[in-house]
Parts: C-alpha cells; sequence; structure tokens
C-alpha cells in the first residue's frame, strides 16, 4: 500500500512525487507512456514566466510568482539549463501602449520584478533584429527558459533518488474506491494508495470520471512550435510576446535555452486528446505572424515542427484540490503558465494533503542534489580534456550536429533513457539539423546493448513506434 | 499483326521517348529516338533485356553484419527477384576477399556467379563481446 | 598506415569517402610526403560502402563497379602509397597560426584528444540530406519517416528493413535506388511522389528501379499529410498546382509503414562555417579558386562539400586535382593570384570554381536553372559550346583554355547558357 500514488509523469507529476519525496511516505508514479514528460511536457514551449500576464483572481495567477522565484533553488538542486534571459512584449501601435502599461501595473501588483516600459530607441538597441515598426516594449527581467523534457526527467529522477517509485508503460484503467484506500487498476497491475494525485493531463478529466466524478472537462487546445537552424542562434536575445489576444497569450519567439530560435505557438481547440499534428494553416500563422515582428525569420529555417495539447480545463483555470472522493485530489486543468507554477502547485499539493490529513515527517536522508548531465560541446578545453582522460569515450562524437559524445549517450541511459527520444531529450543528439540522420543507428546500438535488446526492438519513443524490422534472411 | 512496344531511353538524360513497331519476334522499326543509342537500347530490351543485380548477404565474424555481394553478368529482367532470393541463401563467414566467387553459376547458368563485392577481415569474437559488457551505473526507470 | 598518426604533416584530408581518397592521393602524386586522412566512421570509404549498387567507376576504371569496388580500389591505392588514415575521428577545429601553420583538434576514441599541425588542409567532408523538417510536411510526428540514405544505411550495412509498406517523397536517386532494393528485399513499394513535373534522378534508375517493379511515380504530386500515431500509418499525397501547393480536393491517401525521403543533399560545412570561410549562398558550399583553395590560404575543398556532384567518377578527378594543389602548397609552391571571376549569367545556377588564372587549364562545372535543348554556352566573349541539351540534374563541365583567357583583359567573365540562334545547329 502506497501513501501517494500520482497519475502521470508529466512535470507536474514529477514535482509533486519529488516534493513529497522529502517526507517518509511511500510515493508511487504511473506512467502511461515508455519515459516521463512524453505527453504534453514535451511539447511544452518551456517559458518560465514572469508573472505579469495571468490575473491575480485565478489560481493560476497566483501561484504564478512564486514558481517563478523557487526556479533558482530547483535549478541549483537539479542542474537542468535554466537561463533568466528576460521577455519583452512588444507593442505595434500607439493604440497598444495601454495594455503594457494595464499588465505592468497587474504585474507589479504580483510582485513581478523589475519591470519596465522600453520606448522603440532603447528596444532597437537591445534588440536590433526585431521589425523596426515596434513602438515600445514591457520588459520582464525574471522570465527565463528551460527545457521542459529536462526538467521532467530531472525531478523524476531525484524523486526515484529519494525512494519514489516509477511505474512506465502503465495506463491507468480503472479506480475503484475502496475503504480507506483506492485501488488504481493499471495495464500492468494494481496500486492500492491512501491518497491518488491525478496529474493527468489531457486525460485528467477521464480519470477523475473513472473515480466516479464528472465535476470538470478537459478540452485540449493544440499549439504549433517551429524549431528553427542554428544559423539564427542570436537573433533575439531575450522572449518576444506580442500584445495577448483571449485565448492565448499569442505566437512567440522563443530563444530556447539551448539558443536555437523556436517560433509558435498556435492556439487551436480540438477534440483528438492524442492529435499532436501540424498543419500547412498552422505554419502560415506563424510564421506570417512572425515575420511581421522579426523579418529575417522565414519557414525556409525551419528543421523540425511539433505540436502539443494544453490541458484546458473548462473553468479556464487550474483545478487543484481534494474531491468528494476522500484521497483523490485533482491537480488539473494545467494549461500555462503550468510549467512556470509547477514547483509551487507542488507546494500547494503538499499543504492539500497535509490538511487531509497526511502526516509528514520528513526524511533525514533527503537528497535534494542530482549532477546534472555532461554537456561535452559546452565546456571548456580544459575540461574536455579532463573528462577524455576519465573516459575516452568522450572523445568518440555520436551526434554530429550537435557534438554529442558517445560517454553522454551512456550517462543518458544511465539516467533512464530507454527510446532514442528518450536520449535525445537527455543528450540532444538527434535534434540538430540533421535531425538524427547520422547519429540514429548509433544510438540504437547503445540502446540494443546497454537495455540488452535486439536491434529492431528499440523504438523511436516506445509503444508501436518501431524504428527497423528484421531482414528476410536474418 | 504488327505490335508497337514503348520504352524510354536511358542512354542520357533527355529520355527519348522509344517505339519499337514488331511483327511477333521481328523488329520493323524503331522511332522516337534523337540519336543511335536509343535505337540500339530498345531493340536490345526487345530482344534480351539484361540487369544486373547487386544485394548483401549474411556474414560472421567480420566488423559489420552484412557482405556487399553482386552477380557477375547481367541476368535476364524477369529473373531478379528469384536470383535476389536465392542469394539471401547464402551465409558467409569472415574472411572474404573481394572478387571471391561465393557462388558458382548460381542460376544454373554458366559464368553467372555471386561476387563479393569487399574484403571483410575476420576480427575476434573476443573483441565484440567486450565491447557489449560495459557495465555502467543504472537506475532511474530500470527495466525488469 | 591504418591507425597511425603522428604530430606534423603537409596535408591534413578532412573525410575518408571518396573525396578525401582522392586528395590525399592527389596530394602524395605531387611529392608530399607527410598526408593524414581522418574519418569519422569505423572505416574509411565513406558513402560508397552503403551504394552496393553499381553504376560507379566508368569514367576513372572504365569498367562497372558497386561502391565498396571503388571505394576498396581507393582505399587500398591509400595503404599502398604509405598514406596515414585514421577512421573513428572528428575534427573538432582548426586553429591557424601567424605563420600559417595549422593546428586540428581531433577527437578520437583510440587517440583522445589530440593535435595535430598540418601546413594544408583539404575539407572532403561530403554532404548530408534534407530531412523531413527541411521540405516541412503537415501531420503527425510518428516513426517511419526517414531520409533514403539512412534506409540505404539500415538495409545494406545493418541488414535491417525501414519497413515493409513503402512510399517515397522525392524522386532523388537515392530514393530510386532504395526503391528497386526495398523490393527485392520483399518490402511493398507503393510509390514515388515528385513534387517537380520531372524526375530528379537519372532516366536509367527510373526505368530499372521504378518500372521495372511496376512501381508508380507521380509527377507534380506531394505528401500534403502524414497520419499515425506511434509509427506511420499512411499518408496523403495530392497533385499540386502551378504554385506547387497541393491541391487538397484531388488529394487521395496511401497507406505505408514507411516514408522515405529523398529531396536532395546539402554540404556538409558546420566546420567550414566556423572557421570563418566564405560560403556560396547557391551551391551551400565554400567559394574556391581555380586551385580550389578557400578564402582561408591553405586551406582547400572538394567533392560534395564543395558542390554536390552527379558521378563519384567527377568526385574522384575534383579531389585528386584539390589534393595536388594542397601538396604543392605544403611545398611552399605559390601561384599567382586569380584575377578572373566567374559570374553565374542566364540559367546558370551556379559555377565552380569561382575564380579563375590565365596561367593554365580550367575545368568549369557548372548547373543550368531550367531545362533547355539544344542550347550553347557562352563565356563571355571568349568562347561558345553547343550543347544539344542542358538539365538541371546533371553537372555541365567544359575546359577553358590558357591562350583564351590570355586574351581576356577584364575581371569578370559571365556565363550564359542561351537558346541557339536562328541557323545555329548542333554538330
Amino acid at each position: 500500500m502506497y501513501d501517494i500514488a500520482v497519475i502521470g509523469g508529466g512535470v507536474i507529476g514529477c514535482a509533486i512525487a519529488r516534493e513529497m519525496s522529502r517526507y517518509r511516505l511511500g510515493i508511487v508514479v504511473v506512467e502511461k507512456y515508455e519515459e516521463v514528460g512524453f505527453g504534453t511536457t514535451k511539447t511544452n514551449s518551456g517559458i518560465i514566466h514572469a508573472g505579469h500576464h495571468s490575473p491575480p483572481d485565478t489560481l493560476k495567477g497566483k501561484l504564478v510568482v512564486r514558481g517563478n522565484k523557487l526556479y533558482d533553488r530547483l535549478c541549483k538542486d537539479l542542474n537542468f539549463g535554466f537561463s533568466r534571459i528576460g521577455e519583452l512584449v512588444v507593442a505595434r501601435s500607439e493604440s497598444e501602449i495601454p495594455e503594457l502599461e494595464r499588465l505592468k501595473k497587474q504585474g507589479e501588483a504580483k510582485g513581478v520584478p523589475g519591470l519596465e516600459i522600453w520606448d522603440r530607441e532603447r528596444l532597437r538597441n537591445a534588440e536590433p533584429n526585431l521589425s523596426n515598426t515596434l513602438i515600445a516594449a514591457l520588459h520582464a527581467p525574471s522570465a527565463g527558459v528551460i527545457n521542459p523534457y529536462e526538467l521532467a526527467n530531472a525531478l523524476s529522477e531525484n524523486a526515484v533518488d529519494n525512494g519514489v517509485d516509477l511505474k512506465v508503460n502503465c495506463a491507468v484503467e480503472k479506480i475503484v474506491v475502496e475503504k480507506g484506500f483506492l485501488a488504481v487498476h493499471t495495464s500492468t497491475e494494481t496500486i492500492k494508495a491512501r491518497f491518488v494525485i491525478n496529474c493527468a493531463g489531457v486525460y485528467a478529466d477521464k480519470i477523475a470520471g473513472m473515480a466516479g466524478l464528472s465535476d470538470f472537462t478537459i478540452h485540449p487546445r493544440k499549439g504549433e512550435e517551429y524549431m528553427l537552424d542554428k544559423r539564427l542562434k542570436g537573433l533575439v536575445q531575450r522572449l518576444i510576446f506580442p500584445i495577448p489576444e483571449k485565448n492565448t497569450k499569442g505566437i512567440l519567439i522563443i530563444p530556447t535555452f539551448d539558443g536555437t530560435i523556436m517560433v509558435g505557438p498556435t492556439a487551436q481547440d480540438t477534440t483528438d486528446r492524442d492529435d499532436a499534428s501540424t498543419t500547412y494553416e498552422g505554419s502560415e500563422q506563424v510564421f506570417g505572424f512572425v515575420s511581421k515582428i522579426c523579418p529575417s525569420i522565414t519557414e525556409r529555417d525551419t528543421i523540425t515542427e511539433f505540436a502539443g495539447l494544453r490541458a484546458v480545463s473548462n473553468t479556464n483555470d487550474f483545478i487543484i484540490g481534494p474531491t468528494r472522493i476522500k484521497g483523490f485530489i485533482n491537480a488539473a486543468g494545467i494549461q500555462s503558465p503550468g510549467l512556470t507554477c509547477a514547483p509551487a502547485i507542488a507546494l500547494y499539493v503538499r499543504d492539500i494533503l497535509k490538511s487531509e490529513g497526511l502526516v509528514l515527517e520528513k526524511k533525514k536522508n533527503f537528497k535534494p542534489h542530482l549532477p546534472g548531465p555532461p554537456r561535452f560541446a559546452s565546456l571548456n578545453d580544459e575540461q574536455q580534456r579532463r573528462l577524455v582522460e576519465k573516459d575516452r569515450l568522450f572523445a568518440k562524437v555520436v551526434c554530429r550536429c550537435e557534438l554529442v559524445t558517445e560517454a553522454e549517450i551512456h550517462s543518458a541511459v544511465d539516467h533512464g533513457a530507454r527510446t532514442l527520444d528518450g536520449i535525445k531529450f537527455r543528450s540532444r543528439a538527434g535534434m540538430g539539423r540533421c535531425q538524427g540522420g547520422f547519429c540514429a543507428p548509433r544510438c540504437m546500438d547503445i540502446l540494443s546493448k546497454r537495455l540488452d535488446k535486439p536491434f529492431q526492438e528499440i523504438t523511436k519513443r516506445g509503444g508501436d513506434s518501431w524504428v527497423v524490422k528484421k531482414m528476410m534472411d536474418s | 499483326m504488327i505490335e508497337i512496344k514503348k520504352y524510354i531511353c536511358i542512354g542520357c538524360p533527355v529520355g527519348c521517348p522509344l517505339q519499337l513497331e514488331h511483327e511477333k519476334d521481328r523488329i520493323r522499326e524503331v522511332t522516337g529516338n534523337e540519336c543511335n543509342r536509343g535505337a540500339k537500347y530498345a531493340r536490345q530490351e526487345f530482344t534480351d533485356p539484361r540487369r544486373s543485380i547487386s544485394t548483401t548477404v549474411q556474414i560472421s565474424g567480420a566488423l559489420r553484419q552484412r557482405l556487399p555481394v553482386k552477380v557477375s553478368g547481367a541476368i535476364h529482367k524477369d529473373q531478379i527477384l528469384e536470383a535476389a532470393r536465392k542469394i539471401h541463401e547464402l551465409k558467409v563467414m569472415a574472411p572474404v576477399e573481394i572478387g571471391q566467387v561465393l557462388f558458382k553459376d548460381f542460376l544454373g547458368e554458366k559464368g553467372i556467379d555471386v561476387v563479393a563485392c569487399r574484403s571483410m577481415k575476420r576480427i575476434a569474437e573476443a573483441m565484440t563481446a567486450c565491447r557489449t559488457k560495459k557495465h555502467r551505473r543504472s537506475k532511474a526507470g530500470k527495466p525488469e | 598506415m591504418l591507425g597511425r598518426v603522428e604530430k606534423k604533416y603537409g596535408v591534413v584530408v578532412v573525410g575518408g569517402g571518396p573525396a578525401g581518397m582522392g586528395a590525399a592521393l592527389g596530394a602524395r602524386d605531387c611529392g608530399e610526403e607527410k598526408v593524414l586522412i581522418l574519418d569519422r566512421e569505423p572505416e574509411a570509404g565513406g558513402i560508397l560502402l552503403q551504394c552496393i549498387h553499381s553504376g560507379f567507376g566508368m569514367h576513372y576504371f572504365r569498367e562497372e563497379l558497386t561502391g565498396p569496388e571503388y571505394a576498396e580500389r581507393f582505399l587500398q591505392k591509400v595503404i599502398d602509397h604509405d598514406i596515414d588514415v585514421l577512421p573513428g575521428s572528428y575534427v573538432s577545429g582548426v586553429a591557424v597560426d601567424s605563420g600559417g601553420s595549422k593546428k586540428v583538434r581531433i577527437m578520437s576514441e583510440s587517440h583522445g584528444l589530440i593535435t595535430v599541425e598540418t601546413k594544408s588542409v583539404v575539407l572532403a567532408m561530403g554532404c548530408r540530406e534534407r530531412t523531413r523538417g527541411a521540405v516541412r510536411i503537415p501531420g503527425t510526428r510518428p516513426s517511419g519517416i526517414l531520409t533514403a540514405g539512412l534506409a540505404q544505411k539500415f538495409v545494406n550495412l545493418k541488414g535491417y528493413l525501414p519497413g515493409k509498406r513503402i512510399a517515397i517523397l522525392g524522386s532523388g536517386d537515392i530514393g530510386l535506388i532504395m526503391a528497386r532494393r526495398l523490393t527485392l528485399e520483399g518490402c511493398r513499394v507503393e510509390g514515388v511522389f515528385e513534387l517537380m513535373p520531372y524526375s530528379n534522378g537519372l532516366t536509367r534508375n527510373v526505368v530499372q528501379c521504378l518500372e521495372d517493379f511496376d512501381i508508380p511515380l507521380h509527377l507534380s504530386t506531394t505528401v500534403a499529410y502524414v497520419h499515425g500515431r506511434d509509427r506511420i500509418e499512411k499518408i496523403t499525397v495530392a497533385p499540386v498546382n502551378p504554385d506547387l501547393k497541393p491541391d487538397m480536393s484531388r488529394a487521395w491517401d496511401v497507406p505505408c509503414d514507411t516514408l522515405l525521403i529523398s529531396v536532395g543533399l546539402i554540404p556538409e560545412n558546420e566546420l567550414t562555417q566556423n572557421l570563418g570561410i566564405g560560403l556560396d549562398v547557391v551551391t551551400g558550399g565554400p567559394l574556391v579558386s581555380s586551385t580550389l583553395e578557400t578564402s582561408m590560404p591553405g586551406m582547400f575543398a572538394c567533392g560534395n562539400v564543395l558542390h554536390v556532384h552527379d558521378l563519384v567518377d567527377y568526385v574522384t578527378r575534383e579531389a585528386m586535382l584539390a589534393g595536388r594543389f594542397a601538396g604543392e602548397w605544403s611545398k611552399g609552391v605559390r601561384r599567382p593570384k586569380d584575377n578572373i571571376r566567374l559570374v553565374p549569367g542566364d540559367n546558370v545556377r551556379y559555377c565552380v570554381p569561382h575564380t579563375l588564372s590565365p596561367e593554365r587549364e580550367h575545368t568549369i562545372h557548372l548547373r543550368c536553372k531550367a531545362a533547355m535543348k539544344p542550347c550553347k554556352i557562352r563565356v563571355g566573349s571568349l568562347m561558345e559550346k553547343k550543347l544539344r541539351f542542358v538539365f538541371p540534374a546533371e553537372m555541365i563541365m567544359f575546359k577553358i583554355k590558357p591562350d583564351l583567357l590570355d586574351k581576356f583583359h577584364g575581371d569578370t567573365l559571365r556565363i550564359d547558357i542561351l537558346p541557339l540562334e536562328k541557323g545555329e545547329r548542333v554538330d
């Protein structure tokens, strides 16, 4: 019997599991995919919002500024890439300036630090590659970027280090309310837990439904994103936001943590909870808009595109809290700025669990720290030499686009990579302009040997995502 | 009865659309060709279309698992699929030398052999084994 | 010698494919004794090793060879000429000191992080394939979408199939070759879909790889949508309008478990760019002089890293030339700087080299923008050459003699491909 079963190994589930692993509790994370972060998390834009966008009277608006602040500590503990590059909301006409002022006021009231309105000249000096038709901008220095999958991996690994059980390829099929506990029936086993935390993203209403709850619904909203060639690295330094629209913060220019530029996302309501497709309309919308803000960005520089689903609830706010089923707690409807809020949501859920009667006793041996993955390409000559002396495989290049060495691939497997995507998200191998054309067979060789699996059983991302079949004569 | 067969000449990138007029096996005329190569090609294709074929076979004891091979002479177009299947019956052990005949007269036609397209040295099996077993730390999400 | 590395060389060649091997041999030919080839694969030979089909060597060896045979003949020459080869190595940078000597930083599993000093360097890194991302196909992102070259590697080097039911986007030669290859391995190839109204591959490959096996080639058609969550399940294909955008009203679905992409090659110039060497935006390769020297003195380039070639035989010829000049350079020979700039004119997409010198004969490589037949190439007012045809997919080569250039007094020479005038005829 577990104390807590977390359903969903996305960034929210992992953050809650990791936070709760500070206490003497039995915790399990149940993830339906092959690895954590393979759902909504991996397609998240990776923005750590400053917090001025969301209204103060919403739960998301209440958690966002605190979440942002918690990232410094979290990053120090878990060593994932995080950089406060700052954000600019840009105005294209005089009529948009009052909106900048309103956002500034809203942010200041919530405690967002350092908000400033920049005039045209200051904007041009700071971001000379933006269109010269922009007339002003709101600067928020505390906004930052991370790689969301990296955070999910770090959180889950640290949680596992602290005793949390992680069950992957484990889909929840039924939840039975028993006396004093909940029985979570999954595709592989039945898990008993006193508390179940529903972090199932776009499926959160379905999971709640399994427990007999029907008080909210999730309406997936698709966002398409387009990753651009490294050639454009440094084109813009900060996150660039337009004046927000009703449903979204609009289409953004995002210098990712690794410096490559990403543009998007779109906002399209969909009924298909697995719809991760990109469309002609989407790319036209993204590039049509972005080229007005930054004229040197064109569709031609796209190296890859993807889409993800936001788990938008019928209240358009987070739904976090206990339910009429004792022990069943929702952490649902986590749309933007959910990534920013993740560490604050974890604390919020902790407090809920406490008030629901869970006894929290701190572990003496909690290990908050996780060494980050080795990043050969980002080291100087001296550091690189030291690594190579320690392990020759640091001198063996596997991914030439991103300069990833074989030692880093092994490290990714050591830290839980089981698929090609798992290796990619942990080591960057396959993320560059050749999109895995060169390194995929090598990564498959390594996975095959390390996992002791035949080559043809290695998958892109688990499930039916096989890569090759055996030949007739072998 | 006069019939027409159509071909696209492969002699050069122009790719002339060729028409070959024939009465049973007798060729009457080739038209559509801009140069002599076209006529020659159409006649060859009509009377005895031949293709070269190359594939790979399983090899053991070498750095790689597949050995590229070819058929030493062009074979009739209709025999290609059968030939490819037949070559797959071959299993080879390293070392192999380039040009080595692996399967003599393999379609029953004299002088049409399966030949190795490269040399492959024999590598000690110990070497492959030590590469696979490299024990490292393994934890999060460890499979059963 | 295989696996040997010393501290100093006259010529270091980056890449051990046909271009690298040719350049190394060229350098040895002109008397340079210290030559090193660096290759990132476990063995030198480059992409030839996975091109198991025949069709190589007709010009150079006067016989039809398969890729591995062509590679092995050259590798044997390389070994016989006592050239050092370091497989499994990767060049992470080149530093140039004030005297012009170059320090090549190498990562190698067998040697660790090492630096070798050399007088000249030949860039011979080849090219890579354009991917799905570069051609932008909407839809889902399942597994089973890969470049034709990667499929070729899986099948020919590793002995695995990319799938069983194959669709191919683009009619590049690698795609056509793979259509036949996979058919021979028992796969079903549903069709080849080409955006343009003509095939990008050789007619010979269209006939022998598609028609022989009744594989349909759909011209002016593209893949408009990819379906399938984990693995690709089907594609929607559609004829394109004159603006090359798909006409969805005429679209249809093609079930498949694999989509091969064969939509062109890009010279692999990351190292070149990091060194600040000037590139030609059209070829994607470095700007080179008539000695195939880049904008960095003592740094040469040849093969597909310079511009994508049709035939390996042409790569070999160009590479041997680059190697010879690199060898000369390392021995201290300095030729006068080129003083004539070549400019692509009407219907000329690019020409290589980019500059000429009147001191010797030159071979000019160029590609046209649009097919034309018959036509003539006009080089400034110096010469005209009539041709039966030109095609974008076929590289055009011709020679310019020094006596012609001697008569030329300008500094830019424009090359045009023009239709024949009234009364003109191809001989």
